[in-house]
């Protein structure tokens, strides 16, 4: 697994979230980048369930259980601020019988689905961020596959970010400055979806003029 | 040639059995020669076919007589014996057939050509040392003379030694760490890994570098078994542009006489790849060309460049 970097691309001015994908897509293929199937990451919220809060009122923790189709066969658990697990499917099972302790938050599921390119060592995935039935945004995730230290290669992304991304680019991720030269993984990368998950479920439902 | 080739072979015999031949060869020729004149010219018919017949039985027996002969030195003669003392190639010369395959006398001036080269080119690069271009105090100018004729040659180079050359060059950076082992025979395999950028496979003969294989610090760079794989290329293309600069490297240093010095610069130059992902082009400034990060490193500057910034 390289270096990730997982942005959100606003939608372009006067246009549907359909046609800015269509046309990121465009850019991609101009640079010279092949379609290679497609792709999806999708996220479920679960409450601590209030029987073991202690009796002091405190607040529920939220885990999100997530899955990633680059894993196919692996399930991340995490929480906002606390650590990721990587588990196998059966961990989705597992859930189920956890009902008394996590419980899930009712039409909260949201999934970002897309194509996957090629590009050189890049791998870039341009998706539909939809809860529910609507569309609320567009995510960027590209994949740097020969590093896998984070601050090595933050330069070079963005490089790569700016070619085709024009002024959307973002900054640095913060896991990146969390980890300095350790290996970079997976998990870290869900954080990032989940931290891009819950930007989006906190916009207005499709912005209409440039709202980032 | 007697004491090594022929032993079992008795060259006396041998030359009186080739003797016989040529005297049971003439014997048999007289005989037809004798056939062919037929009855010679006398008074009576039956004096003549006497002649004949008496001419002919004198030429049989004579025939007769060459052959026991050589029989019997033949089996005086002996075999040769049976092992090769010239191993493989020699068995190239057992091929009869001189006029389509010529391959062992090809080998053979192959060989001889080579073993001259070696030794004018021992001479040359003597002399040469000695006419240094270099102002600084040269010594090898000393050493040519008292250098044997006989050259002691680096590709035989006790395995201790070369042990003790890549440790030391080990412990020379602290982001380097180079890993021996000899699964195949004398030759050493070095898996070099260079911070958490990259692995390099450097395949050696005795001191000399003969391959290397880069590839990515995530890669796998064992196979199956549990052995180095020292031959399945990287998955990503950054890799593989490095690798193929890697060969050019070890083409580029090269010293003879001095092979540890050559191992020293290759690991020196290859160490500026520990900023592979970091550092832009000198020339065009960029970070990306074609997707590709700077994958070239100047030989004498270790200088970052793209591939086709490169001069």
């Amino acid at each position: 697994m390289g270096v990730t970097c997982v942005s959100q691309m606003p939608v372009a001015e006067g246009r549907s979230v359909q046609q800015t994908v269509e046309l990121l897509t465009r850019k991609l293929e101009m640079l010279g980048a092949e379609k290679q199937g497609t792709f999806c990451v999708d996220c479920e919220t679960y409450h601590t369930a209030a029987s073991t809060l202690g009796g002091q009122g405190q607040a529920g923790k939220l885990m999100y259980v997530m899955h990633n189709s680059e894993y196919p066969l692996s399930c991340f658990a995490l929480f906002e601020n606390g650590p990721c697990l990587v588990a196998d499917t059966n961990f989705d099972v597992l859930m189920v019988k956890l009902k008394g302790f996590f419980q899930s938050a009712k039409a909260s599921k949201i999934e970002t689905r897309g194509t996957r390119y090629q590009y050189c060592d890049f791998l870039v995935k341009v998706g539909t961020v939809t809860m529910g039935p609507s569309a609320r945004g567009i995510s960027v995730e590209v994949e740097y596959g020969p590093c896998v230290v984070a601050s090595d290669c933050w330069s070079l992304l963005l490089e790569f970010l700016q070619s085709f991304l024009g002024s959307h680019t973002p900054g640095a991720p913060t896991v990146f400055g969390n980890r300095h030269d350790a290996v970079y993984g997976p998990a870290d990368t869900m954080i990032q979806y989940m931290e891009l998950f819950n930007k989006i479920r906190k916009q207005q439902q499709v912005p209409v003029a440039g709202i980032r | 040639m007697a004491d090594v080739l022929s032993v079992g072979v008795n060259l006396e015999a041998f030359s009186q059995a080739i003797n016989a031949i040529q005297a049971l060869r003439s014997s048999v020729s007289r005989v037809f020669d004798c056939l062919k004149d037929g009855m010679r010219n006398k008074e009576t018919l039956e004096g003549r076919e006497k002649a004949f017949i008496a001419h002919f039985q004198d030429n049989l027996h004579s025939v007769n007589r060459d052959l026991n002969e050589l029989e019997r030195l033949s089996n005086l003669v002996g075999k040769p014996s049976e092992n090769h003392p010239l191993h493989n190639s020699g068995l190239l010369s057992l091929d009869p057939v001189q006029d389509k395959t010529p391959l062992y006398s090809q080998l053979l001036q192959a060989y001889k050509w080579s073993n001259k080269l070696q030794y004018h080119a021992g001479l040359a690069s003597g002399l040469l040392n000695q006419q240094s271009l270099k102002r600084s105090a040269n010594q090898m100018g000393v050493s040519a003379k008292r250098r044997p004729k006989a050259q002691p040659t680096t590709l035989v180079l006790p395995p201790q030694y070369v042990d003790d050359v890549i440790s030391r060059i080990d412990r020379m950076f602290p982001e380097m760490s180079i890993h021996l082992s000899r699964p195949n025979g004398t030759s050493a395999m070095l898996l070099v890994t260079l911070g958490k950028v990259l692995k390099v496979i450097v395949v050696m003969r005795s001191l000399f570098i003969d391959r290397t294989i880069v590839k990515g610090y995530n890669e796998n760079v064992y196979t199956e078994d549990g052995k180095l794989d020292i031959w399945s290329k990287s998955n990503y293309q950054v890799f593989q542009k490095v690798t193929d600069h890697a060969t050019t490297a070890l083409l580029h240093y090269q010293l003879p006489q001095m092979p540890d010095v050559v191992v020293r610069s290759f690991m020196t130059w290859l160490r500026s790849y520990i900023k592979l992902f970091q550092a832009p082009c000198q020339r065009c400034g960029k970070f990306l060309q074609d997707g590709l990060p700077p994958t070239w490193r100047d030989f004498r500057t270790l200088e970052a460049f793209h591939d086709t910034c490169r001069q």
